[in-house]
């Protein structure tokens, strides 16, 4: 099993799109700060009635969501660009059994979900803290930077989630771009569509969406509609559903 | 595994028992059975579509039979302890990630089964893409892509090795390189079943031939069996055989004689055959030239077989 992780982690660093998703999750971390630059400018020069009614400088309600997706897609293409060109046959040759490698392709995929996650929470949570400085509520998102921890944390393992949602994905539908775009439905159609429900529906709904769940499991918000214990158990169902589903597609359909 | 097992099974590596493969209304591989042994080339060939790919995919666990099995040393090969060492395969050459170079496409593979990067340069440099190896597959020609895939195929020192059309696309001091590859590791005394759609290309190396057409098998034969059955000459019966034998031979030509009567004339035309008998007053009861090449051969044996899917197919 040892080997068969390595190798699918060399596969991993020996493909150009790694280096790129990644590159681009660090461009959007670069325009974040930019942007939490000008926040806080535009904060200082507010008549004191105004600053009141500002949103907090924190950068990652912007790339929190374009790190999943670039992480997501990393995860598809962990798989997706096997079966776009036929290294999925190589692949199974070397590694017949087939539940082994996808387990080792969850195990790469998740440990760079989640320490991609966590490098660049933490980087947010910095520079965050250093853009702002000693200014007050509401521009800072924390009284100080040990109470961002909780949200970086559960940032990283909702990243980490949605890698492996990615994997699954790709799995089960075998074609990049279709992963890519159910991915985009998941992270950015869903909440839009639940919008539309129901008062009742759509907050029990986008209460389990991906991109809400990094505050809930965190708990570091008040009146969320999911405990922690409950974000946390949303995140497993993504887990167990998306994984479930690559199980039985790569078990049961020919190669 | 037991004893006994062992004994069965040693030589008989690969084992095809009632293989069928089908796909909605069509059948791709319709009931095949087949054995292969160590220390031959064997040759499986057939038409385009005549469902060698997809034996050979399934022999390795790829596709699901629809019915029956492939067992290789005994097991269906999707549960082999040690995958690379058992088998190696190369099936599609142009399968590979294009942005991975050649060593890291390699690399890779190996690394699944613990082989390390020594005999990931061995294979390269045996298979002649040690200048390019750290070029990415992307921009390597289909005859790289071939050599790429059975450096692939080497790496774990297989006992058995399937290559699906391995002349595709190679030049050829390629197609020379790789028959004498084949030859070399049935003589090592490993398994090697090759895939090919040209009996040119089987007659010079393989030793024996398993033909399929329609997903069945049509011939299993030893090429030696198949040239003799097939040779150019000139049957001749008459009433007196041994005495134009002797005038024959006498005259140059090779002549066997056929059990159950008859003449096997080779190196001499019929009308001469004709006019010497006729000289020596001898009476030929049937003369028939008989111009098979192995080609002929193989496209007489599966000539049915295309004809048949031809019409299946505009049903």
């Amino acid at each position: 099993m040892t080997d068969v992780v390595a190798s699918e982690w060399l596969k991993v660093r020996t493909v150009r799109s790694t280096f790129w998703l990644l590159a681009a999750t660090a461009a959007v971390f670069v325009i974040g700060c930019v942007v939490s630059v000008m926040m806080v400018a535009d904060w200082d020069s507010a008549p004191p009635g105004d600053q009141a009614s500002f949103g907090s400088a924190d950068m990652s309600v912007m790339v929190l969501p374009f790190m999943m997706f670039s992480l997501g897609a990393l995860g598809a293409l962990a798989i997706t660009a096997e079966y776009g060109s036929g290294m999925i046959r190589p692949a199974l040759v070397s590694v017949p059994k087939r539940l082994r490698l996808l387990t080792a392709k969850a195990v790469v995929v998740g440990v760079i979900g989640l320490a991609a996650g966590l490098v660049l929470s933490s980087a947010m949570l910095f520079a965050v803290d250093v853009i702002v400085g000693d200014r007050p509520a509401p521009i800072a998102a924390w009284p100080s930077i040990s109470d961002g921890v909780p949200y970086v944390l559960a940032s990283s393992v909702t990243v980490m989630v949605v890698a492996l949602v990615g994997l699954g994905l790709g799995t089960a539908i075998r074609s990049a771009a279709g992963s890519l775009v159910t991915m985009t439905v998941l992270l950015y159609v869903l909440p839009v569509a639940v919008f539309f429900l129901p008062a009742s529906w759509s907050t029990n709904l986008s209460a389990v969406l991906l991109l809400n769940l990094p505050h809930q499991l965190a708990g570091d918000l008040p009146g969320m509609p999911l405990s922690q214990a409950g974000a946390a158990a949303a995140l497993a169902a993504y887990v167990v559903l998306a994984l479930g589903a690559a199980a039985v597609s790569i078990g049961k359909r020919d190669a | 595994m037991c004893p006994e097992r062992i004994a069965a099974t040693v030589d008989v590596v690969i084992e095809v028992r009632e293989l069928t493969k089908r796909y909605g209304a069509t059948v791709a591989v319709d009931r095949l059975s087949f054995t292969v042994e160590p220390g031959y080339v064997t040759g499986f060939l057939g038409p385009n579509g005549a469902g060698k790919s997809t034996t050979m995919r399934m022999i390795l666990g790829l596709d699901r039979p629809t019915e029956g099995e492939a067992l290789v040393n005994g097991s269906r090969y999707a549960v082999s302890k040690r995958p690379m060492n058992e088998v190696g395969a190369l099936l599609d050459a142009s399968a590979v990630h294009g942005g991975r170079t050649a060593v890291n496409h390699l690399r890779c593979l190996a690394r699944s089964n613990g082989i390390g990067d020594a005999r990931v340069a061995a294979v390269l440099d045996e298979v002649g893409l040690r200048e390019v190896a750290g070029r990415r597959v992307g921009g390597f020609s289909l005859g790289m892509r071939q050599r790429l895939g059975i450096a692939a195929a080497l790496l774990g020192d297989p006992g058995v090795v399937l290559f699906d059309e391995p002349v595709n696309g190679l030049d050829p001091e390629g197609i020379r390189w790789i028959r004498d590859l084949m030859r070399a590791l049935a003589h090592e005394g490993r398994t090697v079943l090759v895939s090919s759609h040209l009996m040119s290309e089987m007659a010079l190396t393989a030793d024996r031939v398993l033909v399929v057409g329609r997903g069945s098998l049509i011939a299993d034969t030893s090429i030696a069996e198949l040239a003799e059955q097939y040779r150019k000459d000139v049957f001749v019966r008459t009433g007196a055989d041994a005495d134009l034998a002797r005038l024959l031979r006498s005259e140059g030509a090779r002549v066997d004689e056929v059990p159950g009567g008859g003449l096997a004339v080779a190196g001499m035309s019929s009308p001469r055959i004709s006019e010497l008998a006729f000289a020596a007053g001898i009476l030929p009861h049937e003369l028939t030239p008989r111009s098979a090449s192995l080609e002929d051969a193989y496209l007489d044996i599966t000539d049915d077989a295309v004809e048949y899917r031809a019409q299946g197919g505009s049903r």
